[in-house]
């Protein structure tokens, strides 16, 4: 049949997931990611020698890897067109519960713990969103503020010390030298990357975002993957108080609120659409790493830090206006 | 086909909305192995009793039986169980996903939720295939023409291996030869066995494909016939309006064209358009016919300014006119009523009345005079025989009022040029004919009119020339006595 020949042409070889040609753009766009990482790596490093060391340059790993784990469940969510702007506030929560359990229960259980009261906190939000319908925004600004206060309420009103050595250990310790928190960021990129290409549920988000219409005509559960979308961010944000925890020694219930807006720049430098249907999880971790070394390397240079902050905004935007014009040239 | 028993049956369904009875004890029984076309002008109900049948909305009262048995559609996935498909009148796919994902979208085959891409591939290839799609499937398709999109749309349906697949509209946005390959894939699917409950205001192709017609008119059933019962076109068009209509398209006048309005010379947009050069004089309607990608719509958004051409020229009125944006073609006269409304023409969520007068609304004292918005929109539409309100939400009107909206919109701006996209796309007889009818007294009035259109009755009906494009240039000029559906075919497809 010649027409079935005709089509068999049009369509990608042997790519492996669903579009190998737009597979390609995105690589293109999270390689250049990675050359500004690079050339900023190596222009602190000729300033500042020892920033190229093995060890600092984990340390910039670290500092990304909360806001990278944070990130990646935010893309969850911006896919399906939603925000979630109480995962900061979620991070104070499961920061401060995650500390208490480890007073009493084993350090696994504890870490635990923490994600799961986050994916819960999650939970609350989806089903909020999906069944109220009212607008992420709206319902995710209240509940910042409600975890925020439940943060507080949990902790005392002050921080939680105290936090027993094997549970530092579990989460601030390291493998091979790598931070375990590092060796998670790694592995939940990975994972969450793998999530979005080749399962159901990375499909179903996109096609929420996408046009959540032509989603429910298709017979896609719309309001449960929704919700799920919530509850994995909410666990992501669990497992980053659970780390924060860990690696400062305490619980510090006030911790959060810049968390969130650096885990979103760094989800839109890597690609992700604020009006969803379209993301990636590889371009929001290195979104992540691009920031953490740019406030790394503006530190080692004895940058003040509100100039810090204006340079990490610059470079938000620049790198949405120069992936503007790199698609209009396409 | 009377002794086998019905696939589908409809007993009683009744559908309120607030204010409107939108159906009425309707009924319908479908046959497996039949087409069953279901007709009726915009706002008869059709696409209220389609949305019942597929679980998008549910009826009032009344009930719905599968193979006999009695069968309750909550939602989409309900009718999919039961083995119905839809091909929606808008599109709906994901702009972001490739024909691939669209196709087996919400049926992706997995193990632990890791969809097989090897199998979706295959399985999307072959009812693509089917349907002679020679586009890319590898790229998301809004990067595709509306056609290959429709395309896609189908092979969802067919993908799914149902018994009964509902097609509403099908062909409006097809060209002659594309809606023929359509044809045979009806023609296999009702020889396979399968139900096709089709929807289409093109009363020839009906006749053609139908083996039973369904007639609904203002919420209730006029008339279900079969195919031998129904004696031609006019018996529709009289149950359907419950009056006779003439023929398509309204002739122009004896009078002859006046001056030169609109000179546009060596159009080139690489890629798209290739040295294309046009005149439109008053009085006079142009017809532009072409497949479906020749560069139809293109051509008209470079002359309203809404593309760039890489080089070219355009005068208005024997002046150069320097068009950049929308903004200059409409103060330069130029009125361009787009293809698809809902998303380049009108703002679903705002009143008819913000709409109509989006170009200049009135104000009073710097404040929007809201009174006089609803007075001007309803001067403006009144005469188009337009069943509104100017304060209703225009989201909720009808196809063919929508585009009298549109249409309003332009006569209040004092436009001397008209660009029409397929103005009558996805409109029934009888606002077709007004549409029309408003199209020649415009032209009497002295406005120029560019019609491009894709319903070659229409074309050769109203047109006093008729321009055929192919492949982004301009390839043949006929007047209108030598404007035949053969001539105008062959230079559309040639090669």
């Amino acid at each position: 049949m010649s027409t079935l020949e005709k089509v068999t042409e049009t369509l990608p070889p042997a790519g492996r997931g669903p579009g190998a040609r737009d597979f390609a753009g995105r690589i293109a766009r999270q390689a250049g990611l990675l050359g500004v990482i690079v050339v900023l790596g190596i222009g602190f490093g000729i300033a500042r020698p020892f920033f190229l060391d093995g060890g600092n340059m984990i340390n910039v790993l670290l500092q990304a890897a909360v806001v990278g784990i944070l990130a990646l469940g935010q893309t969850f969510v911006l896919l399906t067109g939603g925000i979630d702007l109480s995962i900061g506030s979620v991070v104070a929560v499961a920061a401060v519960c995650s500390g208490l359990l480890s007073h009493s229960l084993p350090a696994v259980v504890a870490v635990l713990g923490g994600i799961a009261i986050g994916a819960l906190c999650g939970l609350v939000n989806g089903l909020l969103i999906t069944i109220t319908k009212i607008t992420p925004f709206i319902i995710t600004l209240g509940t910042m503020g409600i975890f925020a206060g439940l943060a507080l309420i949990i902790a005392g009103g002050q921080a939680v010390y105290g936090i027993p050595v094997p549970f530092s250990d579990v989460l601030a310790g390291g493998v091979a030298g790598i931070p375990i928190p590092v060796l998670l960021f790694i592995l939940l990129t990975v994972v969450a990357a793998l999530v979005l290409k080749f399962t159901t549920f990375g499909e179903y988000l996109t096609a929420i975002g996408g046009n959540s219409e032509v989603a429910r005509l298709a017979g896609i559960a719309v309001g449960r993957n929704t919700a799920l979308a919530y509850v994995v961010a909410g666990g992501t944000a669990g497992l980053a108080g659970a780390i924060l925890t860990a690696r400062l020694g305490a619980a510090d219930p006030t911790l959060g609120g810049d968390l969130l807006l650096t885990a979103i720049a760094a989800t839109v430098m890597g690609g992700t659409k604020l009006a969803g249907g379209e993301a990636s999880m590889v371009g929001a971790a290195f979104g992540a790493v691009l920031i953490a070394t740019l406030t790394a390397g503006l530190t080692t240079l004895n940058v003040q830090a509100f100039y810090q902050q204006v340079a990490v905004g610059a470079a938000i935007i620049l790198a949405l206006v120069v992936d503007q014009l790199t698609k209009r040239r396409a | 086909m009377s002794d086998r028993s019905p696939v589908l049956e409809l007993n009683a369904i009744t559908k309120t909305f607030p204010g409107v009875n939108a159906l009425q004890d309707v009924a319908m029984t479908v046959f497996p192995g039949e087409v069953h076309t279901l007709l009726g002008e915009n706002g008869a109900g059709k696409s209220t009793l389609l949305k019942i049948m597929f679980g998008v909305q549910p009826a009032d009262s009344g009930e719905i039986r599968i193979d006999g048995e009695p069968a309750r559609f909550a939602q989409p996935a309900d009718a999919m169980r039961a083995g119905i498909a839809m091909v929606h009148q808008e599109l709906n796919l994901v702009p972001q996903m490739t024909a691939v994902q669209n196709v087996v979208l919400g049926r992706e085959r997995t193990t632990a939720g890791v969809i097989d891409w090897a199998e979706a591939r295959r399985r999307a290839r072959e009812s693509l295939a089917r349907l002679g799609f020679d586009a890319r499937a590898d790229v998301p398709v809004r990067q595709l023409s509306v056609a290959h999109q429709q395309m896609v749309e189908l092979a969802r349906a067919l993908s799914v291996d149902a018994r009964i697949i509902i097609m509403d509209e099908p062909t409006a946005s097809l060209t002659t030869q594309e809606s023929e390959r359509l044809f045979r894939i009806i023609e296999g699917l009702r020889t396979a066995g399968k139900a096709i409950i089709y929807v289409s205001h093109r009363l020839k192709e009906v006749l053609e494909l139908s083996d039973r017609i369904t007639v609904l008119r203002d919420g209730r059933l006029v008339a279900s016939r079969t195919r031998a019962e129904v004696t031609g076109e006019p018996d529709l068009i009289r149950l359907m309006v419950g009056r006779d209509l003439a023929a398509i398209g309204v002739p122009p006048s004896a009078k002859p064209a006046g001056e030169e309005i609109l000179r546009v010379a060596n159009i080139c947009r690489p890629g798209v358009l290739h040295d294309v050069s046009l005149t439109l004089r008053r009085g006079e309607i142009v017809g532009m016919a072409g497949m479906v990608g020749a560069g139809r719509t293109e051509l008209a958004r470079v002359i309203f300014g809404a593309d760039r051409a890489s080089s070219g020229t355009i005068h208005v009125a024997g002046k150069p006119a320097a068009i950049r944006t929308p903004g200059d073609a409409i103060a330069a006269g130029i009125a361009l009523l787009t293809e698809d409304r809902k998303h380049q023409s009108l703002v679903l969520g705002m009143t008819t009345a913000s709409n109509a007068t989006l170009l200049k609304p009135p104000t009073r004292f710097g404040f929007l005079d809201r009174r006089r918005q609803n007075t001007m929109t309803e001067d403006v539409l009144r005469p188009l025989n337009t069943k509104m309100r100017a304060e209703m939400v225009v989201g909720k009107l009808s196809g063919g009022t929508q585009q009298k909206v549109v249409l309003g919109r332009w006569l209040l701006s004092d436009s001397e040029i008209f660009i029409f996209d397929e103005p009558t796309r996805g409109i029934d007889v009888g606002a077709k004919g007004e549409i029309h009818t408003l199209m020649r007294d415009l032209a009497d009035q002295g406005k120029a009119i560019l019609m491009i259109s894709s319903d070659l009755p229409e074309v050769l009906g109203m047109s006093d020339r008729v321009l055929v494009m192919r492949r982004g240039r301009i390839v043949a000029e006929l007047p209108r006595e030598d404007a035949t559906e053969e001539a105008v075919v062959h230079h559309a497809a040639a090669e």
